[in-house]
């Protein structure tokens, strides 16, 4: 599956993986262990924040930092 | 505004395995529109539940005829989708609405996939979807026509789902393939240099 910004397809599968295979093995079997995908989420998603503005599309609401929120 | 709710006819696995491939549903062939998913945030909140907002892009593949007459000059249209996963309450809950072309329709959708109170080893689908087309005077009947795929669409649901239950299923399998092949061939060679 590709992303929405071409450039972000590679970040977005590597992401995917790591998140389907932590989804699957730890959060569904009810492990609260840390979610081992935080840096390359912040990655991909860094992309496609700046595809979403470059194609003008109209998201709602969204707040692109996550949890934490501090940025200088 | 057209109100549409699905009976639920079961997905014939655990709520596990549904849920696992609900997560994974594209591409799949039954939705060859769909062409991009793409996750804008995601968090487990205070009682554990993972919260994904995501971005699913698509793509109607109109003849250029068709696409001048609506005046389209985009084919790529958008839609918005908030999930919440419980692992402890078993419910993993879809929400969607699109977010292209809301000046003329609005299709909001939210399914709930929950295990079968009577039978663990079974799904329970539940679809609704709200419609809303504006502004012109045929409205009532192009919802209802809507409201018609929909419902013609939840049976394409399921087979989406098996097919993505099948490709998990065969990329186990593969991957066990794989082991097996590479003990055997480090042997092989071992043999033949002689």
């Amino acid at each position: 599956m590709n992303s929405v910004g071409e450039g972000c397809t590679d970040l977005k599968r590597e992401y995917d993986q790591c998140f389907n295979r932590w989804f699957a093995e730890k959060f569904l079997k009810g492990d609260r262990s840390g979610d081992p995908c935080t840096e390359m989420f912040k990655k991909y998603q860094h992309c496609v924040q700046k595809a979403i503005k470059e194609k003008d599309i109209p998201i709602d609401g969204v707040e692109f930092m996550g949890p934490n929120k501090d940025k200088p | 505004m057209y109100y549409f709710l699905s009976p639920g006819t079961p997905h014939s696995h655990p709520w596990e395995t549904v849920t696992k491939a609900a997560m994974q549903k594209y591409p799949n062939p039954m939705n060859p529109g769909v062409v991009g998913v793409d996750v804008l945030n995601r968090h487990v909140d205070t009682q554990g539940r993972l919260c994904s907002n995501r971005l699913l892009s698509t793509e109607w593949g109109l003849p250029s005829l068709a696409k001048t007459l609506i005046g389209i000059t985009r084919t790529n249209t958008y839609i918005q989708e908030n999930s919440v996963v419980d692992p402890k309450e078993k419910t993993f809950e879809l929400q969607s609405s699109n977010i292209s072309c809301t000046n003329i329709v609005s299709v909001d959708e939210k399914l709930t996939y929950r295990p079968h109170p009577q039978d663990p080893q079974k799904t329970i689908l539940t679809q609704e979807a709200l419609i809303s087309v504006k502004g012109i005077s045929l409205s009532s009947y192009l919802e209802g026509l809507m409201a018609k795929t929909i419902s013609a669409n939840a049976g394409k649901g399921r087979e989406a789902m098996e097919w993505v239950i099948r490709r998990l299923n065969t990329e186990i399998e593969e991957l066990a393939a794989t082991a097996q092949a590479t003990i055997r061939i480090p042997m092989a060679a071992a043999v033949t240099e002689k």
